[in-house]
């Protein structure tokens, strides 16, 4: 509920885009200045052990919140904040410590890149100075930066997004948020579908069934709740069964389990046929922010609010891992990679962790977004060219971030290969997608919006030099764009075409040509 | 993907130990699981054939059309065809993507097995209640019925000599005696093995139905025939009390490395007690058919021998009641069988305590007490920073996220396309096992006499409450 409930006062002007600052910094030389701000952050950092903003933020959210539920459940965190002694954060001076916090870490992937390299330029130059050397001979030069575009805007939300998805076939989005209700739009032209209205309380996740039939969501009135795109009825069970807000849920890849993580600290499997709690795993001492299943559906991930992330046998329910990064901050969200072998794991120190389970062992830490509020999530995608292969495959992350922007990374490099622009608020939830071989990434935010980018052929653009990654002057479109104005922005629930108004989206530098 | 984080030494333990589940819904007969071993179906005394999700104990899809007792269930390779005999005279072929049923196969006399063809789920071959066995084409909608010839191949006599009339009399008589009770066929559907109840075992070509080779394997009847997954091994039930293992030739090789005549069958083990002379209700191998298993006549127990040196290795106990079908997970050493008083399915598994270090990262599992050595620059306090770049750093590795290893070769790797079924929110499974009740140790009663023969199609579904109850106790129970 936190990260759907946009506030903007806990927000702090000073949190603007972090890789601007820094990396003007960086470019100007300061080098001395910025190592001597950097330490001063994470001794700050140091000083505050970890914390749950997600609790502090609820406290504020109190006087906001028009449902009852969120009252009384504040009244117990706030008590189980009070039995909890190590977490004592003023949550008046954290914005601030976290701020320079981000400034501090955000130049770290510059850092990355120049160190990788060897190359000292600035970052202004790297993207020049990066395509134009090739890699290793045997292989083709991997692309350096990424071009989506912003398709359509789908307005309609009347609070915060927190949770979108494509369905299994991407023909249709679904998105839930602080207003209880579940939209499903139509991927090809952005219009609305349908609007699914029963939840009590905002949704903080929802989830497609495999099948495509269903929709799944978990709310924090304390159920989940199914709805069936085909009939646009909802299902007559509710999984009732938790204790508290239902925080994040995943199917297994059957669709006859559904796995729910809540601020209850439980994690529930549900039997999805019964709508019954089919085994309890006794996973963690905190709210669990994050849950995933493997794509064969043998494991489980979760992570809670305490920093663990637990991996469990699905078949046994036992906990067969637990990875936690020493300072442990409150991890947010988890994902499984595509082919299981790695977890993505979100964590409120601003930085997204590439974890090998099996080894225990961080592989990549993905920074450069702002984090330190919202329970961000993100995905996996692949990028580059289809004709060439690559080895091994060209694959990014993908999250959202609290300036308002969405960032993608090469999982190899750590290397920010785009960062979109054009949510006014924290961006909450991306999510990837393929249609009629279009690859897409749809993104939700506390700006009430839920926004399609679509992949660009790269030899459309014009060239946008500088601009990339750090541009957010509005720049004419200068394009041919293959959306389908059937609709004016006149109604509460159309779609804008964003042909029509200036879009913030920033062009990538234009300088590598693709095959 | 979990394979890499279970303890081998559970991994390595290749037969189950410990009662774990007790599922039921109605009073099931038979038993089968499919080949991914994701689904068992059950069959039921009232004609109802249920299937049971494995990963979550629930009820999947309900089949009805039978009116009487199953006696047999045979998936289709690739999980979406489902055939089913009854004591009704009927072989029903479904669909389980939407339940429909594809064939309705009618006979003259109750079915005893009938099994599909491990390729073509149009073609089945079926071994009928004191009638000949028949393979049954349905590929069209009118099935085409073949009689399979049950009297053993009698070795020819040369050419030139006369055969004396009043022995091919005495033969004709004794051949006709011979009634066929189970009729399977081999790995790869081009034969049928047969087993007679004189105690033959017959060979017969699935193209021409003309039986290739016979052998007599024991006096008593052959109840049961089942091959291993490796399709060279069966296991032979039969009247005397003795199970036994059979080494046979590779019959694809037919035509091409061997002949007909140089097929030999070779027993291999004989399993029996000789103590108690007990007589086996059902038997199956495991899934890599290094067991064999089998439940006991008037005995609740479940014996597991292993073959390599024909030794018994377990007995499987819990139920206190007598159990008919044993059932064998293809994959995983997990046993299932159902109790013929109460028709509840029975699971045995592996129950793998959980591992405490499993739960912290710096904790580890050792046998006994290690002198810990500290190492040099163990408590050397570092900048924050200065770690955490260093940790940067030192990521320099090309992970690849989305290469499936497919080394293992799971499932598809046999270009079977594959099939899931669909998840149906609105199944009721609330009939279950609440016909029988408990009424003391070991003994059962049936609370309604009669209930288990409902009617075709009007399934008497109880009140929900019994449903909401049992899933709180089963969940309570883990």
């Amino acid at each position: 509920m936190d990260r759907a409930n946009p506030q903007p006062r806990r927000r702090d002007p000073r949190a603007q885009s972090p890789a601007e600052s820094s990396s003007d910094e960086l470019a100007a030389g300061s080098d001395h200045d910025e190592a001597e701000r950097r330490r001063a952050s994470w001794t700050l950092q140091k000083g505050f052990t970890p914390q749950r903003p997600q609790k502090t933020s609820r406290l504020y959210s109190e006087s906001e919140s028009p449902d009852e539920l969120a009252v009384d459940a504040d009244e117990y965190w706030r008590s189980s904040r009070m039995r909890n002694r190590r977490r004592t954060p003023s949550p008046i001076t954290r914005p601030s410590v976290r701020d320079d916090l981000s400034q501090g870490r955000s130049d770290d992937p510059e850092d990355e890149v120049t160190g990788s390299d060897g190359n000292q330029a600035s970052v202004a130059d790297n993207w020049s100075d990066r395509s134009a050397t090739p890699l290793a001979p045997p292989q083709p030069p991997k692309p350096e930066h990424l071009n989506y575009k912003e398709k359509f805007v789908m307005h309609g939300h009347l609070r915060g997004v927190s949770a979108v998805q494509f369905s299994p076939d991407c023909s249709m989005i679904a998105s839930a948020g602080a207003d209880a209700a579940v939209r499903v739009w139509d991927t090809a032209s952005g219009r609305l579908i349908h609007v699914f209205e029963g939840h009590l309380a905002g949704i903080s996740t929802l989830a497609w069934a495999p099948n495509g039939d269903w929709i799944a969501t978990g709310s924090d009135d304390k159920t989940i709740r199914f709805w069936n795109v085909n009939t646009l009825k909802a299902h007559a069970k509710v999984f009732d069964g938790h204790h508290n807000y239902v925080y994040q849920i995943a199917f297994a890849p059957k669709g006859n389990i559904l796995v729910s993580g809540s601020y209850d600290e439980a994690v529930f499997m549900w039997d999805v046929r019964r709508a019954q709690v089919m085994r309890s795993l006794p996973a963690h001492s905190d709210p669990v922010a994050g849950i995933d299943v493997v794509f064969d559906g043998t494991l489980i991930v979760s992570c809670a609010l305490d920093g663990l992330i637990r991996i469990w046998d699905t078949h046994s329910g036992q906990c067969l891992r637990t990875l936690v990064m020493e300072d442990n901050p409150p991890a947010t969200c988890v994902k499984f990679s595509p082919n299981g072998k790695y977890v993505l794991a979100w964590t409120l120190d601003g930085c997204i962790r590439m974890w090998s389970y099996v080894e225990s062992r961080v592989l990549k830490t993905f920074q450069g977004h702002v984090n330190n509020k919202y329970s961000l999530s993100g995905c996996f995608g692949t990028y580059g060219p289809r004709d060439v292969i690559y080895n091994p495959p060209l694959c990014f992350a993908v999250s959202g971030s609290e300036d308002g922007s969405i960032i993608f990374w090469d999982i190899v490099s750590k290397q920010i290969l785009q960062r979109l622009n054009g949510h006014k608020d924290a961006v909450l939830c991306v999510h990837t997608g393929t249609l009629r071989g279009k690859r897409m990434v749809v993104s939700c935010g506390a700006d009430k919006t839920v926004r399609l980018w679509e992949e660009v052929n790269e030899n459309d653009t014009g060239s946008d030099d500088d601009a990339f990654g750090r541009d957010v002057t509005p720049t004419p479109e200068c394009h041919s764009r293959k959306s389908t104005p059937t609709h004016d922005a006149d109604g509460d629930d159309a779609m804008t075409d964003v042909s029509a108004v200036p879009s913030t989206a920033a062009n990538p530098a234009e300088d590598v040509t693709m095959t | 993907m979990n394979l890499s984080l279970v303890d081998p030494f559970v991994l390595a333990q290749e037969y189950p130990d410990t009662l774990t589940e007790k599922l039921s819904s109605g009073h099931a007969t038979c038993l089968s699981f499919n080949h991914k071993g994701d689904y068992l179906a059950s069959g039921r005394v009232d004609g109802t054939v249920v299937i049971f999700d494995i990963e979550t104990n629930g009820v999947a899809r309900k089949l009805q059309g039978h009116t009487r007792q199953i006696q047999s269930l045979s998936w289709s390779r690739d999980g979406r065809y489902l055939l089913t005999s009854s004591q009704d005279w009927k072989c029903i072929l479904w669909d389980l993507k939407d339940g429909s049923r594809i064939r309705t196969v009618r006979f003259e006399a109750p079915v005893y097995i009938a099994e599909l063809h491990p390729f073509n789920h149009l073609l089945f071959v079926a071994s009928l209640f004191e009638d000949q066995p028949v393979l049954v084409d349905v590929s069209s909608t009118k099935p085409i019925k073949r009689i399979l010839p049950s009297a053993p191949l009698r070795p020819q006599a040369p050419d030139g000599e006369e055969v004396d009339p009043a022995v091919a009399a005495k033969q004709a008589a004794q051949d006709a005696k011979h009634s066929t009770c189970v009729t399977i066929f081999t790995a790869f559907g081009n034969h049928i093995i047969a087993g007679t109840s004189k105690g033959w075992i017959n060979i017969i070509e699935t193209q021409t139905c003309t039986t290739i080779h016979s052998m007599r394997l024991c006096n008593g009847v052959v109840i049961l025939l089942r091959l291993a997954s490796n399709g060279r091994d069966l296991l032979v039930n039969s009247s005397d009390r003795v199970i036994r293992t059979v080494l046979m030739p590779d019959l694809s090789q037919l035509g091409i490395d061997l002949e007909p005549s140089a097929i030999k069958l070779h027993v291999e083990h004989k399993f029996q007690d000789v103590v108690n002379r007990l007589s086996w209700n059902h038997v199956t191998f495991s899934s890599t058919g290094e067991f064999v298993t089998a439940t006991t006549f008037m005995n609740p127990d479940i014996y597991v021998w292993e073959r390599s040196h024909g030794s018994l290795v377990k007995i499987l106990e819990g139920p206190r009641e007598e159990l008919g079908v044993v059932e064998w997970h293809p994959s995983r050493p997990m046993v299932v069988a159902c109790g013929l008083e109460t028709g509840c399915i029975y699971t045995w598994s592996i129950v793998s305590p959980q591992k405490w270090s499993a739960l912290a990262p710096d904790f580890g599992e050792v046998e006994e007490n290690v002198e810990y050595m500290e190492a040099e620059d163990e408590f050397d306090v570092h900048p924050a920073e200065q770690v955490h770049q260093r940790r940067l750093d030192q990521e320099d590795e090309e992970p690849d996220a989305v290469t499936l290893d497919l080394a293992k070769g799971d499932g598809d790797a046999d270009g079977v396309e594959p099939f899931s079924l669909p998840v149906l929110m609105d199944i009721e499974d609330s009939d279950s096992g609440e016909d029988v009740v408990a009424v003391g140790p070991g003994t059962m009663r049936r609370r309604t006499p009669g209930a288990g023969r409902e009617g075709v199609n009007g399934d008497t579904e109880k009140p929900a409450a019994n449903g909401t109850s049992r899933g709180t106790t089963r969940s309570r129970r883990r």
